[in-house]
């Protein structure tokens, strides 16, 4: 498995992947719905995969000496892995941003916060795009668009209830906004909820995966 | 003991069905999978790597591929038609995400194949020429110490010397390493050359599976003046050639003296056998 991540790392990754990890800083800029920003992990993702298939990397991977439901598994691996990045990045940045700035230029007009609670949102909306993108991209590799626009109508469908849930309800308006100093334990539970989610979601997204790659004709 | 043996494989796909393919390659032998093209011989091969999802057994001295499949895999060497994967990506990077899946890896035969093959491995793959992506995919198979080589027309796209020196380092192999091989190609002059034996595929069945020599000791070419002949004759794929008529006799058939017979070739046996199933299948349809 763990030749089959660095072959990952070697040979399928697209720039953008580490790139995208950048955008984190966005947490800086004024009133703006930050879960976007996850948005553009799941975009890394898409050309993964598009360089996967120009590579010709599945063929050769079955090739290799390794269990077939490993391949999409090592793939999957290295994604949450980079979404693991992401969501540590926003969440410090957030917080960098939360020490060094004003509390009122802290207050986030188009959605929440740059605080845990946002970061609880990623892992959900992360967790969501695994479980709709990879079970479908795994049955056959070669088609990505269809898999990925479905999963990305979804991921904003998600941002668009967040935003919304920032302005209708006090628990996201009051109780989960703002600095992380403030209702910490909430904030924590937010955190700790979605990060649960993301774990479950993924998971079953894994076994989905290996299941339909297992019926691949590479 | 058998190096692959192959039992029932089967793939059905809306128009074309892989039918129950069975075959073995014999331990130190060299066996060329031949058939026209969309037979089912890239599909067979596919199906003994679990590249695709078929049914049926396969196992590789011994050694079940589907309970087994990561020390099986160890022990073949695949080579496709050419390296087609990573174009963008350097030979060495490719090199180093692949040998740490063999633990057997050999850098210095490695090495020394490049140099052999006179490959650079500052290149990238899109700078390979035909040959040399063959060469590259040969150097990588044959560093892990592969003891069963599963080629799929490798030498398509080589020009005639390159043949010869792909055709010169098979044997080698199989001489001082006791390598086995099994290989797909529409060139059956490489075949007569190097191959023990032949497996025939056609319409995704196996119509032949025997040694070589067998297989053109089973046949002779006889030449008619006329198609009443060679009806009368009962040959087998009868057409058309310049002078006359062509078609395949069992090499017991008694013959007329005004008859001319010659030795087949692999190619004469697959043009008449196949215009024979052509035939059959036409008789049936209609």
């Amino acid at each position: 498995m763990l030749n089959l991540i660095k072959k990952e790392i070697a040979l399928c990754m697209h720039p953008t992947a580490f790139i995208f990890l950048f955008l984190a800083v966005l947490v800086f800029v004024p009133n703006y719905p930050y879960e976007v920003i996850f948005f553009f992990s799941c975009l890394s993702v898409f050309f993964c995969c598009m360089m996967t298939r120009e590579n010709g990397d599945i063929a050769f991977s079955c090739a290799l000496p390794v269990k077939k439901e490993h391949i999409p598994l090592a793939k999957m691996l290295v994604v949450f892995g980079l979404q693991g990045i992401i969501l540590l990045l926003v969440g410090i940045i957030g917080a960098v941003k939360g020490a060094v700035l004003p509390a009122e230029q802290y207050v986030n007009q188009a959605g929440i916060s740059a605080n845990l609670a946002l970061v609880g949102n990623g892992a959900v909306l992360l967790g969501v795009f695994n479980l709709i993108f990879f079970p479908r991209y795994f049955k056959s590799p070669d088609k990505i668009g269809v898999p990925f626009v479905i999963g990305a109508v979804a991921v904003f469908l998600l941002i668009g209830i967040f935003i919304v849930l920032r302005w209708a309800t006090p628990l996201y308006s009051v109780t989960l906004n703002g600095l992380n100093s403030v209702n910490t334990g909430a904030k924590a539970a937010a955190l700790i909820i979605g990060v649960v989610i993301y774990i479950i979601l993924s998971a079953i997204s894994c076994k989905l995966s290996m299941r339909h790659f297992q019926r691949y004709d590479a | 003991m058998n190096a692959l043996e192959v039992k029932g494989l089967t793939k059905v796909y809306p128009e074309f069905t892989l039918d129950k393919v069975s075959f073995c390659v014999p331990k130190g032998h060299i066996s060329g999978l031949i058939g026209r093209n969309g037979a089912g011989k890239s599909t067979t091969i596919k199906g003994i790597l679990r590249l695709i999802a078929t049914e049926g057994d396969v196992a590789v001295f011994g050694r079940d591929i589907i309970k087994d499949e990561r020390v099986v895999k160890q022990m073949i060497g695949y080579v496709g038609g050419g390296f087609r994967y990573y174009p963008m990506n350097t030979l060495a990077a490719i090199r180093k995400a692949y040998s740490p899946f063999y633990p057997t890896w050999n850098q210095g035969k490695y090495e020394k194949l490049l140099v052999q093959f006179d490959l650079s491995e500052r290149k990238k793959v899109k700078e390979l020429s035909e040959g040399m992506k063959v060469k590259f995919a040969l150097a990588l198979a044959l560093s892990h110490g592969a003891k069963l080589l599963i080629m799929d027309e490798p030498t398509s796209g080589l020009d005639p010397l390159s043949r010869e020196e792909f055709c010169d380092i098979i044997l080698q192999l199989v001489r001082e390493e006791g390598v086995s091989v099994l290989f797909s190609t529409h060139i059956t002059s490489d075949l007569m050359r190097i191959s023990d034996d032949i497996v025939y595929i056609s319409q995704g069945k196996i119509l032949v599976a025997c040694p070589l020599k067998e297989l053109l000791d089973k046949y002779k070419l006889a030449h008619f003046s006329s198609l009443a002949d060679a009806t009368a004759s009962k040959a087998i794929g009868v057409k058309a050639v310049k002078e006359g008529y062509e078609g395949l006799l069992p090499r017991d058939t008694q013959i007329s003296t005004n008859v001319a017979v010659t030795d087949t070739t692999i190619d004469h046996i697959i043009v008449h056998l196949e215009r024979a199933n052509e035939e059959e299948r036409y008789a049936e349809f209609n």
